[in-house]
């Protein structure tokens, strides 16, 4: 028996609010593992995420639920991945690595971010106030995926249904970044 | 300004980082004869054109891609935007 | 005070009085008033003083062009001078004062200055407070600052909030007057998602002023029809109460919106919003201003433009006199004469300077004809204005048309130049307009109703075009096109009396003129000798007034003469609202340590550095200042043990096939032969042979390497490396990464350090100085099968690891490794003994890789490999950074140890000078070393390395300090690493 444990407190952890007509909530369990595509071995690596996940890795900009619909798969850049799914146990790197069979190189990305999911009617209306990517349904559909910055921290944002978004940003920054989202909740309330 | 990136359309300047000339991509050889007048060259002097200008862009707030866009620098019109390492493989830096 | 002038008609709510004050008097007006119209209603002409001369001012308009109705608004905190009671929205309990006067509005004590103004004209500041210089900041400056100026403020905090936002449409329609309506309406029809923006509270432009038809309904009803329909669109968005008062590069444009301004009460909502409006397509629609024409004393209280003294009847149901006589150039201003002759107004007399018959009939009226107004009676209202034939017409209110300039202000935002047009004696937009921008109606010079309706939905039709939107079939809405000849007229010729210009900066014809004879005849010569078109207003009924006489003085045409192209913002912005949220504690965003809690808990005291939110030292009940802690902090880690964490530090994780090739490339030296489950130290250069950055990097597999850079540069080394990845090296298969925030990473370092992770490392993996030496790396489980990293470095020279778990594990570990360390008596250490113990031990940091030094002053010119090309390299090779006497990095420490070395001080020779000429090097980094008792330094020092023992000055101008100094090496402590490998 180890004489000591250690307990798991990520920076938002349990954060749940409800405001008229968005829900801001920090998601449990959370994981992200970025996949890079290795140069030459783009056409193994995508085949090997088809076979892992079932599902194709899309465009950059865009992301997919897995066949199963348990992972995402995010396309950064043209050789840039983030695969997120729900995973407890801070084993989530070497879980993907196994699935990808080292078809690609594979990072532990969830603890460098932070998650918050805004979703409701005036979600979009809250996000005016910090984000500068054009979230109108026409502009940003479901699945979309962008990178930009937020009150001056860089943030991965993602369309995961009509008025849901998944708002992924450092880990480091995460209770300023939570600040910045309360506040355009509070400011178009 | 907007900078219509290749990949992911139109972004805000404000996402990207600038550097500037792109004939920063054209980094001499470090066994030329002349290697130090070169590299002095390389290191020191840039054009400064008043009008159209290749320059490198960081998108440092995005997908952290670097590109070479093609920009006037009288009116800020952007008539090119080109991911910087295809520029750099065609400008005969692969291997 | 009653509401003496409030007639039939307007659009105010009649069923909402709503009470306020001016000037601590009580007053009434209606829902839907301006400040500017509920002051006329109650008869209240005079309204301010004006800026240099405190001459009685009134209201001279209905818009945001207005120069002289600036008030003060609110009180206490929430106090807001220089506000144009034009565009302020009457509320309930609204407080307003004028401004710029001592004593009462009605007897200002500065009004003096007046009588002075013979010697106060343009360019007196310049010519008079010349000399003697010393004067300028003790006498003048101060004098002149107390005179001068609006309003004050109220020298506290604003208390309001502000924010800002990001929207994005296909066409932004900038006005909503008839042709902005129109524009709107045809683009919405046809899917295009719209932005349709207005500074007004109420939509309509002059539509909501005239008496002219639209479809067969008044203005003012078509209009609000028309934003009923707007309104039940999805794909349109209408913002009342926004200025968009610049246009950007590739069509983005700048808009303020006053959200709370015209409530009593913000109610902890935002007061403003500064937007940025991306937009694909724009329509400028900003209408016309009208235009004043200049004559002796045009300045009393009472005399308005006609277009606004009309806008306070039709639109507001109040008259601003009871006898108006009107003053036009041009058809235009008869209709104000006609519409207040339709409301039961007096209008006495028509006074036009064209020979020509009626524009149209208005019962009661004389008609002058070739006629102008040459002076006027009455100090603080209007009594009687006399013609240049002598004849004296009573009135008090003179409604004055000069005609119409076009709003071309946001074409010229991307340095467009307008162009003149002889027909409408005007300046209209130019060619150059900014991309992606038509304008539509008056702002074109499409003076009538009908065309500005018609010009409104065709232009809007063209732009959503462009966009691939088929545009709606419906035809633009009927009006008729009403008459606008003008003869244009600047100023009245006949004048003795001071004609002004400009009235919010004080500048009359006179000045322009002498402008001329001095010699500032450019326009920008003018503006800046003058002060014209400066200020709250920047002109807009000053500057073509100007320029046309400036061109009559010159004897060229006004196009001739210049144009004034103007610069953003449109209308005044509030630096509350640039500064949006950013503003004390949210000024930027804090990083947090994964520790952060353990230390804030433990007494620790935090540094800013950079964002991050560092742990600089943790004091224990009985210290007596910073110091006792650092001493104990440095002493406890070296004697036994200590931890700091050491997140913050730039972790980049690097995979790929070619990874080990392309870190030769962005380090000095060489990483190649690294062998797996090793660590190197690595230097980076800049491509002039500075030295950039430094750090470690461990090999955790063949193609996987973890580097670390200084807290500062890591978002510059990661940017920086990209480069070399995507530009220098496109075919190297090479991926990054960063994870700094992934991980929790922590020091322990002390002749205890391994007895200590004993304890937490799981026992499977063996710490042992055989199995895992100094610079060993390594992936291990804690507490019982958690991940983590070990890395056996040293920044503090003794034994010391640094050990890296997930990041949500962070703040558990710090605990855990100070339970674990109880046995030891460890110590949690912050940055300042971080600091004294890298001193101590001589290694390089901030102060010393500061952008001028080179890996041979560092020391560490060996580690430039020669087999190989890096970043750098060429460059460092140069004889000048290669001198045999270059500065080397040493220690010292003071001959007399009870002295404290000073960090800046300059190195002399002993028998020399203290002068630049004779400057030998620099302290860089000082410390007390609790270890040694004394006060040590790092610095460099021309050939330093040969020159052990020697005794040098440390001299510092900047504190009058000089003392004896002994070149040491720089490793104060365990110079042969002996600890850091046990």
């Amino acid at each position: 028996m180890p004489e000591f444990t250690l307990t798991s407190a990520p920076p938002l952890a349990g954060y749940d609010q409800s405001f008229d007509g968005v829900k801001l909530g920090a998601p449990v369990d959370l994981a992200i593992v970025s996949i890079a595509l290795p140069l030459g071995g783009e056409v193994a690596a995508e085949k090997a995420i088809k076979s892992a996940y079932g599902a194709a890795l899309p465009a950059p900009g865009k992301s997919v639920l897995s066949k199963d619909g348990l992972a995402r798969l995010v396309r950064l850049s043209s050789d840039a991945a983030f695969v997120i799914f729900t995973h407890a146990t801070p084993d989530a790197e070497p879980h993907v690595a196994e699935k990808l069979k080292g078809a690609a190189y594979t990072t532990d990305q969830t603890d460098v971010w932070s998650a918050l999911e805004i979703s409701g009617a005036k979600a979009r209306t809250a996000l005016e106030r910090i984000c500068p990517i054009d979230l109108h349904a026409d502009a940003f559909a479901d699945g979309d995926a962008a990178r930009t910055s937020m009150e001056h921290l860089g943030t991965l944002i993602i369309r995961t249904g009509g008025d849901a978004f998944l708002l992924l940003s450092a880990s480091s920054s995460a209770k300023s970044f939570l600040h910045a989202v309360e506040t355009s909740i509070h400011n178009t309330a | 300004m907007i900078i219509n990136h290749p990949h992911l359309g139109p972004r805000d300047a404000a996402e990207f980082i600038y550097l500037g000339d792109a004939s920063l991509i054209d980094r001499p050889d470090w066994q030329d004869e002349n290697a130090t007048e070169k590299f002095y060259e390389y290191g020191y002097l840039r054009n400064n054109p008043a009008g159209e200008h290749q320059e490198l862009w960081y998108h440092e707030q995005g997908d952290r891609s670097w590109l070479v866009v093609t920009r006037n620098t009288l009116t800020h019109e952007i008539t090119k935007v080109e991911m910087a390492r295809d520029v750099a493989r065609a400008r005969g830096r692969s291997k | 005070m009653t509401q003496v002038n409030r007639i039939d008609g307007g659009q105010v709510d009649r069923s909402k009085e709503v009470k306020f004050t001016f000037n601590g008097k009580h007053m009434r007006g209606f829902a839907g008033d301006t400040l500017a119209s509920a002051l006329l209603a109650n008869g209240q002409r005079l309204v301010g003083r004006s800026f240099k001369y405190h001459r009685p001012r009134g209201i001279l308009t209905s818009g945001s062009e207005e120069p002289n109705a600036l008030v003060q608004l609110r009180s206490g905190a929430h106090q807001e001078p220089n506000t144009r009671a034009t565009v302020t929205e009457l509320f309930d309990g609204l407080k307003a004062t004028s401004q710029n006067h001592r004593g009462s509005l009605e007897y200002d004590l500065m009004a003096v200055t007046d009588l002075m103004s013979r010697f106060l004209g343009a360019g007196f500041y310049y010519k008079t407070f010349m000399w003697p210089k010393a004067f300028w900041e003790k006498l003048y400056e101060p004098v002149i600052r107390k005179s001068a100026g609006l309003g004050s403020l109220s020298m506290k905090d604003d208390p309001d909030s502000y924010d800002k936002g990001f929207i994005h449409c296909d066409l932004l329609v900038i006005g909503a007057g008839p042709s902005g309506l129109s524009a709107a309406l045809a683009a919405g029809r046809s899917g295009a998602r719209v932005i349709l923006a207005d500074e007004d509270f109420t939509p309509g432009g002059r539509l909501n002023a005239e008496t002219l038809e639209v479809d067969g309904m008044s203005g003012a009803d078509w209009a609000a029809q028309a934003i009923a329909e707007l309104a039940a669109m999805d794909n349109v968005r209408i913002m009342t109460r926004t200025t968009i008062y610049g246009a950007y590069d590739h069509g983005i444009y700048g808009a303020l919106e006053r959200c709370t301004d015209h409530l009593a009460s913000a109610d902890g909502k935002p007061r403003q919003v500064l937007w940025r409006i991306y937009s694909k397509r724009a329509v400028l629609a900003a209408g016309s201003t009208e235009r004043p024409i200049a004559f002796g004393n045009n300045d009393r209280p009472g005399i308005m433009l006609a277009g606004a003294v009309r806008t306070y009847v039709n639109r507001f149901g109040v008259t601003p006199g009871q006898e108006v006589a009107v003053f036009t150039n041009n058809d235009d201003g008869w209709r104000t004469a006609s519409d207040l002759a339709g409301k039961g107004v007096n209008v006495t007399t028509i006074i036009d300077t064209r020979d020509a018959p009626a524009v149209c009939d208005v019962p009661g009226a004389r008609h002058i004809r070739n006629a102008a107004v040459m002076d006027t009676v009455g100090r603080k209202g209007l009594k009687s204005v006399t013609l240049t034939s002598g004849q004296v017409i009573p009135a008090d209110c003179l409604a004055v048309s000069g005609g119409w300039n076009p709003n071309v202000h946001l074409t010229c935002h991307q340095r467009g130049r307008p162009e003149w047009r002889d027909d409408l004696s005007a300046f209209v937009p130019g060619a150059d307009l900014p991309a992606g921008m038509a304008v539509a109606g008056a702002a074109n010079g499409s003076m009538t109703l009908a065309a500005a309706l018609a010009e409104g939905r065709s232009v809007a039709n063209e732009q959503i075009k462009d966009l691939g939107f088929t545009a709606s079939r419906k035809a633009a809405p009927k009006a008729e096109d009403e008459p606008r000849d003008c003869a244009p007229m600047w100023h009245v010729g006949e004048s003795k009396n001071r004609a002004w210009v400009d009235q919010q900066n004080d500048v009359t014809v006179k000045d322009i003129k002498q402008s001329y004879r001095e010699g500032f005849r450019s326009v920008e010569h003018l503006k800046r000798y003058t002060t014209l078109g400066m200020a709250t207003d920047q002109g807009k009924t000053a500057n073509i007034p100007a320029l046309a006489i400036m061109a009559e003085c010159t004897g060229k045409s006004i196009p001739e003469t210049g144009t004034t192209i103007f610069r953003p913002p449109y209308t005044p912005i509030p630096l509350g609202a640039l500064g949006g949220r950013a503003r004390g504690k949210d000024f930027r965003p804090y990083r947090l340590t994964p520790s952060h809690d353990w230390a804030e808990k433990n007494g620790a005291t935090f540094v800013e550095v950079g964002n991050w939110l560092r742990a600089q030292w943790f004091a224990r009940p009985g210290e007596q200042g910073w110091r006792d802690s650092v001493d104990r902090e440095a002493l406890m880690t070296r004697k036994s043990v200590g931890i700091c964490d050491v997140t913050t530090l730039g972790k980049i994780d690097i995979q790929g096939k070619d990874a080990a090739e392309f870190l030769n490339v962005v380090y000095a030296n060489a990483f190649g032969k690294l062998p797996v489950g090793k660590v190197r130290y690595g230097l980076m250069l800049r491509e002039d042979g500075i030295c950039y950055d430094d750090g470690t990097t461990a090999r955790m597999s063949e193609n996987h390497f973890v580097m670390t850079t200084t807290t500062a540069n890591a978002v510059l080394v990661f940017r920086r490396m990209e480069f070399v990845r995507q530009c220098l090296c496109p075919d190297m298969d090479v991926h990054l990464i960063s994870t700094t925030d992934g991980w929790a990473q922590f020091a322990v370092a002390g002749p205890n350090a391994r007895n200590l992770l004993r304890k937490v490392v799981d026992e499977a993996h063996d710490i042992s100085n055989e199995a895992f030496p100094f610079m060993a790396c390594g992936e291990v489980t804690v507490c019982g099968g958690t991940p983590a990293r070990l890395f056996r470095i040293s920044f503090s020279g003794e034994l010391a690891y640094e050990i890296a778990v997930p990041a949500r594990f962070g703040n558990s570990m710090m605990g855990v490794l100070m339970q674990a360390g109880e046995e030891f008596d460890a110590v949690p250490y912050g940055t300042e003994a971080l600091g004294v113990m890298r001193i101590e031990k001589g290694h390089a940091a901030g102060n010393e890789l500061n952008g001028q030094t080179t890996a041979l002053n560092l020391g560490l010119g060996g580690m430039v490999s020669a087999k190989k090309d890096c970043i750098g390299k060429t460059l460092s090779q140069r004889p000048e950074m290669n001198r045999d006497d270059a500065i080397r990095l040493v220690g010292f420490r003071p001959v007399d140890r009870s002295l404290k070395l000073i960090a800046g001080s300059h190195f002399i020779n002993k028998d020399d000078e203290a002068k630049m000429a004779n400057d030998q090097g620099w302290m860089t980094s000082v410390a007390y070393s609790p270890s040694l008792g004394h006060s040590i330094g790092l610095g460099f020092i021309k050939s330093g390395h040969e020159r052990m023992g020697e005794i040098v000055r440390a001299v510092s101008p900047i504190h009058d300090t000089e003392m004896d100094v002994e070149i040491v090496s720089a490793h104060f402590i365990d110079p042969e690493g002996e600890r850091l490998r046990a």
